[in-house]
């Protein structure tokens, strides 16, 4: 038997997330997200490769969400409203809740504003959102007869979760997007010491590796501070949920310390509410967090006002968190072309950018240059740019240090760049000895799995099998080579009972005989 | 109603039929009634015991066994026959092995039954290898109780870390680490072997395994240092470190505090490592680098990169406790390593610290160290470069003031702020001192109140102390001495309390001991010098005391005028000038130094405003300038140096306005001489300090030295702002840790308050040698002796 991956999106690339694995003859789904910088059929995962007779509800045992960001769960409504999979869905609590917001954000600004071609609509979301069932952190869920599945604390954004599915002797643990060093707001993963025979892991910084954080933080307040100071306007944008009150929190702290009066502003409606989630949500977030709570709860941002778009041009200086992050769009875009040609201003870029997105094209320019919107539409950017480094997925420390913890048998890279995955998974293999790989988009891989093989024994067998059994072995040290290379320790313990695989089968075999 | 329940419960415990439930309840609600009789209880005690020899009521057992532990239990005076009905019943050959914990639970294992059951090695073993979990799961919570030679238990031990069940290999590692403390083991294979069995178990499916198995790798990996020779120990040491670091990153927050808490046992670790510690890449001197141990469940050998920023995985962890953890990690003996750890810590924390919360105890740790850290970095950057930059990074006490961008900037105001203080001091004091004089002039005519009476008796006598100056030249001590005891006294006359007398008063009576010790110094001196003797110990003795003496009232007074203060450092220029000049003398650089550092200050007075310096003073200085900077310049000047002395002739001192001395108490609390505190080796002791300041400004930096005998002392940096009060009086209470605590059965500490000076080199840039290592200091309080007992 075996494990069966089929990678229909995020394979060697960042975007719609979506990995069909079958698992002894179980087709579960994670994720179903969408790339943000495609606008073409590329936008969604080629869902027909699942079933060619596009009869989806029968050919997957279910679809689980990790988490509420768009390039996880943005082809969500599409793909049960508009292809018709009707199966159970599974994501966390705070997924569920935030989920509809983001998608109906986005509706919004693909439809009624760059008045695109509807893919779904609000109803859509919402008949979909019906379909979902909500599950909390260790809580096994048995999806059918052999199907069981568990969600992990991720991280990364609020009610991130790790998937551990299993069927029958087979495990497999796909993390989604996760964050192994705890920040201001949400704690560090956490998942058990698992046996698994696969883990399907982002690696989305497969070669970074971070400094410890607080001189990122300081950085951004540095830079920040100094534009205020200079009477500049600063624009943040970022996605509503997650790096807003990350990032928020830094502020606000340090606006109360520092004493100082610039205003902040949150653009939307979308992140007062999204604020009001993460208030209800506390227990999703981290232990600091959680530990404050009862005197003062870490999301009442004391010095946080809502913005009102006419003030876009108003004299003096302000901070302003504007979405989307990458400013692909919306109101970031808006307020960029606004501020973009003035030296005094600044602007911060996410940790990551999708290429094809202003963002993206910032991140590689040299100030002052020229954006190119569309035919008509050039800005002048003149503007400071800051980078932020500090980013809610885990470096390449960060993923050795999971997956050495796991161990699984075999590991598969998706999410992140090709040839970064391909430094990872020589490391991979080099230090852990485990096998590791990176399917592209559309691809199939088949791994192969534990199994154990039912056979019958006798009771006498099994009395006997209870009793420990042990036996100490020693290897002669003269057998050791000089080069200090050991491969097992010194002194070795057996236990008959604990012996895997064949050694078991051969005598239960010889007893019945 | 309780015999009727008796004789029920009689006859069926006396039947050979199965001891139905409700029966069992019967004799369980006899037992617990606090009225039962106990005719009552002694039957049925029989009855129970009947039973249990009757070996066709063996299905039973338990049922009994578990109502004779509620009557022991219930009646404690029982406890002696039950005990003996048990031990029969273990003897008994009929009596099954699922039984026999039940029943060995009921025998005190400190009494010695014969044959004794707790020395039976093949019960225990067979109970050991008896099928079922439960019997297994005892014997192991109970192995204490035991008496089995080491070498079985270790090897039953060892079997049971390979057991199927979780709370099986939880309690043979528990076993495991109670074992490592009580026996010796001279094998080093063998103790090699239960290392690496514990490390197979660092890779356990079961956090409450893993807990363990971290407590039993710390432990027996130390049992392993001290079994191998230095070159091995090192190695093991390298290993067992990275071997735990590799547990840091466990998602497990309780394993981490345990892997943290063993890390920082750990004595020895090369610096490699430790660099490794701080940086997530592999470094060149680790990268190849591998230790015998485990990477992970197939992995073999652990590469020295597995400890990969496990420092700074700490302290960004979300979970408080393992910061605590941390503070034992500072006690390394690599000094350069040390002090890169402290920077690099220190440096992300001072900045952040407000922001990340990490908490200031840390900061002020790494402070505590860098005096000796400095020689650690000494290629790296200089003491005055470290210097300035703690004193930026202490600086950052309160949150408001954490945020100044640019170290610079603050430099800049501390600069500002200084000479700022100088010119306003300079300014008032001389106001003041024509106030002064206008009141003081005719003495006995402004007799207004004891305050300016004593103020102006302090102005008459210090009038009066120039006269003696041809008295001491003469060498008419005795006629000096007397002179000055007298003064002393009617001084003290004005004196609220006379012990400890304040402000101005108290400056007066240091003055005059002062004067007392130079006229002892410069007397033993000429007389030396005239005689050809050379009995420099007397000399340098009592120069010494005047030194000290002199930078007391130096330091220790607030609000001293510019003359005020030049007379003070020319009494130090003397001072030194005398001890230069006496040859043989093994301090001689030190003391140019001090001697060039004092003129430097004097320079600085001088510049600041007019100043009339003597011609001794200008003589030193041309002395001095014409040596330049070299150092050993002045060898080929004393002569001159002597001469200079010859110049001298003791002023008099003007007063020029209130004195406000600095002072410090420091207690423990509840705290008896004769009563020793408990301690347990090699563990912090806490211990609270009623501490209360007088005159002492929150910007004064004071630290609490903990001195274990002369020559490890500890410095705890005591926050002012944190604690309320007055300038004038400020009292209250501080719990200071001690890391150093010996291995010995009783120690004495001492402790006391200091001030932190400005060292001379601090200011005056061009003087390159400090005087302390990197802090000068002033002892502000008498110190506190602590005696500790082992507890």
């Amino acid at each position: 038997m075996a494990i069966e991956c089929l990678v229909l999106g995020a394979g060697q690339e960042v975007g719609k997330s979506c990995v069909v694995v079958t698992i002894n003859g179980k087709r579960i789904m994670f994720d179903c997200g969408m790339h943000m910088g495609y606008l073409d059929h590329r936008r969604y995962p080629d869902f027909s490769l699942i079933s060619k007779s596009h009869d989806f509800t029968s050919s997957l045992s279910c679809i689980i969400i990790t988490h509420f960001h768009l390039d996880h769960i943005g082809a969500l409504p599409y793909f049960t409203q508009v292809c018709g999979y009707n199966g159970p869905i599974y994501m966390t609590y705070p997924t569920k809740a935030l989920a509809p917001l983001m998608l109906e954000d986005y509706r919004k600004v693909m439809v009624d504003r760059r008045g695109e071609e509807e893919q779904f609509s609000s109803e859509h979301i919402v008949e979909c959102m019906k379909k979902v069932t909500a599950v909390d952190l260790k809580q096994t869920i048995q999806v059918d007869e052999d199907l069981q599945i568990r969600a992990y604390y991720a991280g990364h954004v609020l009610g991130a979760a790790m998937f551990y599915a299993k069927v029958g002797d087979a495990a497999i643990v796909y993390t989604g997007d996760y964050n192994m060093t705890p920040d201001r707001h949400l704690g560090a993963a956490q998942i058990d010491r698992l046996q698994l025979d696969l883990v399907i892991t982002e690696s989305t910084y497969a070669t970074t590796y971070r400094d410890s954080k607080y001189v990122r933080e300081r950085e951004f307040l540095k830079a920040v501070h100094k534009c205020v100071a200079g009477g500049g306007k600063v624009l943040i944008p970022t996605f509503a949920l997650g790096r807003a009150q990350e990032l928020c929190m830094l502020l606000d702290a340090y606006w109360e310390r520092m004493n100082l009066k610039v205003p902040i502003y949150f653009s939307a409606g979308l992140t007062i509410q999204a604020n009001m989630y993460y208030k209800v949500l506390i227990n999703w977030t981290s232990q600091k967090v959680k530990d404050t709570y009862a005197t003062h709860n870490a999301f009442d941002f004391k010095n946080v006002l809502s913005f009102d778009r006419s003030s876009i041009n108003a004299p003096g200086p302000c901070v302003l968190f504007a979405t989307p992050g990458m400013i692909s769009g919306g109101f970031s875009l808006e307020v960029f072309k606004q501020w973009a040609p003035c030296e005094k201003n600044l602007v911060t870029l996410p940790g990551y950018c999708v290429a094809g997105t202003v963002g993206h094209k910032l991140m590689s320019a040299k100030i002052p240059t020229q954006i190119r919107l569309d035919e008509d539409v050039q800005i002048n950017v003149r503007c400071q740019i800051h980078q932020l480094s500090f980013s809610p997925h885990t470096d390449a420390k960060g993923i050795m240090d999971l997956v050495k913890f796991l161990s699984p048998k075999h590991v598969i890279l998706v999410h992140g760049e090709k040839p970064k995955m391909v430094t990872l998974k020589e490391k991979i293999q080099s230090e852990l000895g485990i096998q590791c790989y990176l399917p592209a988009n559309s691809e199939t891989l088949c791994i192969p799995t534990t199994h154990h093989i039912k056979a019958g024994a006798s009771d006498a067998f099994i009395r006997s099998c209870l009793s420990p059994n042990f036996k100490f072995l020693k290897t002669n040290s003269a057998e050791l080579d000089d080069s200090h290379k050991r491969t097992m320790p010194l002194l070795q313990v057996y236990d008959d009972r604990v012996s895997e695989g064949i050694l078991t089968c051969r005598r239960t075999r010889a007893q019945k005989l | 109603m309780e015999h009727r329940l008796l004789s029920v419960t009689d006859s069926a415990l006396r039947e050979d039929n199965n001891l139905s439930p409700k029966f069992a309840a019967a004799v369980l609600s006899l037992i617990t009634n606090p009225f039962t009789s106990d005719s009552t209880l002694s039957s049925l005690l029989e009855a129970l015991v009947l039973r249990l020899k009757n070996p066709k009521s063996n299905s039973d057992h338990q049922r009994v066994l578990s109502l004779l532990s509620a009557l022991s239990h219930h009646h404690p005076r029982l406890r002696h026959r039950i005990a003996a009905a048990a031990h029969a019943f273990i003897l008994l050959p009929s009596t099954l092995t699922p039984s026999l914990p039940h029943a060995l639970s009921l025998l005190d294992p400190a009494h010695h039954f014969q044959p004794d059951p707790f020395s039976d090695e093949s019960l225990f073993l067979s109970l050991c290898f008896w099928q079922c979990v439960k019997t297994r799961r005892w014997i192991l919570r109970n192995l204490n109780k035991f008496r089995v030679r080491p070498s079985v238990l270790l090897t039953v031990l060892l079997g049971f870390t390979k057991d199927p069940y979780p709370c099986i290999r939880e309690a043979a590692l528990d076993g495991l680490v109670m074992l490592s403390n009580g026996i010796v083991v001279e094998d080093p294979s063998l103790v090699e072997g239960c290392y690496l069995r514990a490390v197979e178990l660092l890779f356990d499916a079961e956090k409450s395994v893993r807990l363990l198995a971290v407590r039993a790798v710390s432990e027996w990996g130390h049992l392993l240092l001290v079994l191998n020779g230095d070159k091995t120990r090192r190695e093991w040491s390298d290993a067992l470190f990275v071997q735990l670091c590799l547990m840091v990153r466990d998602t497990d927050a309780e394993i981490r505090v345990a892997a943290f808490n063993a890390l920082g046992k750990i004595q020895t670790v090369s610096e490699g490592i430790l660099q490794q510690t701080l940086s997530k890449k592999a470094l060149e001197a680790t990268k190849e680098k591998k230790y015998p141990g485990q990477y992970t469940a197939k992995l073999f050998n652990i590469p020295a990169t597995a400890a990969a920023f496990t420092f700074v995985h700490g302290l960004e962890d979300e979970f408080y406790q393992l910061e605590p953890s941390f503070d034992g990690k500072l006690g390394f003996d690599k000094k350069r390593t040390a002090a890169l750890l402290v920077l690099a810590i220190s440096a992300p924390v001072s900045l952040e610290r407000s922001i990340c919360s990490i908490p200031p105890r840390i900061y002020s740790y790494a402070v505590t160290l860098l005096g000796r850290l400095s020689t650690g970095l000494v290629h790296v950057m200089d003491q005055n470069t470290l210097l300035a930059y703690l004193s930026h990074c202490s600086k950052f006490t309160v949150a408001s003031t954490s945020e100044n961008f640019e170290g610079e900037l603050l430099n800049f105001d501390l600069k500002d702020g200084f000479s700022h203080l100088w010119k306003k001091s300079d300014a008032s004091s001389f106001a003041e001192s024509m106030e002064l004089k206008k009141v003081t002039t005719p003495v006995h005519d402004y007799l207004l109140n004891s305050h300016i009476k004593a103020t102006s008796c302090v102005e008459i006598v210090f009038r009066k102390v120039v006269d003696l100056w041809p008295l001491i030249q003469l060498q008419c001590m005795n006629e000096v001495v007397r002179t000055l005891r007298s003064w002393k006294e009617e001084l003290r006359h004005f004196s609220c309390d006379p012990r400890h007398p304040a402000g101005v008063l108290g400056f007066a009576l240091r003055y005059l001991h002062v004067i007392k010790l130079l006229g002892k110094a410069w007397t033993c001196y000429f007389s030396q010098r005239n005689l050809q003797f050379t009995e420099t110990g007397v000399l340098e003795a009592l120069l010494h005391k005047m030194e000290s003496r002199l930078k007391e009232m130096l330091y220790r007074h607030a609000g001293l005028s510019r003359g005020e203060q030049l007379h003070i450092l020319e009494l130090m220029l003397v001072a030194y000038t005398l001890r230069l000049s006496c040859g043989g003398t093994s301090y001689f650089e030190d003391y140019i130094n001090k001697l060039k550092n004092v003129l430097c200050r004097v320079e600085y007075l001088q510049k600041e405003g007019l100043v009339e310096l003597s011609h001794f003073v200008i003589e030193l200085q041309n002395i001095s300038c014409e040596i330049g900077h070299s150092k050993d310049g002045f060898i080929y000047k004393l002569d001159r140096l002597e001469k200079s002395l010859n110049l001298f002739f003791l002023k008099h001192i003007v007063l020029s306005g209130e004195l406000e001395y600095l002072d410090a108490e420091v207690d423990v609390c509840a705290y008896e001489f004769q009563d020793p505190l408990p301690f347990i080796p090699g563990l912090p002791v806490g211990m609270p300090f009623d501490i209360t300041l007088y005159n002492i400004s929150s910007e004064t930096r004071l630290w609490l030295t903990i001195s274990l005998g002369e020559k490890s002392a500890q410095f705890v940096f005591l926050d002012l702002s944190e604690f309320g009060g007055s300038n004038q009086i400020r009292s209250f209470t501080f719990l200071s840790p001690f890391f150093g605590a010996p291995k010995a059965k009783h120690f004495s500490l001492k402790a006391s308050i200091a001030m932190e000076c400005l060292s001379e080199d601090q200011h005056f840039k061009h003087s390159m040698v400090s005087e302390f290592c990197c802090i000068s200091e002033e002892i502000l309080s008498k110190p506190v002796i602590l005696c500790w007992l082992m507890a």
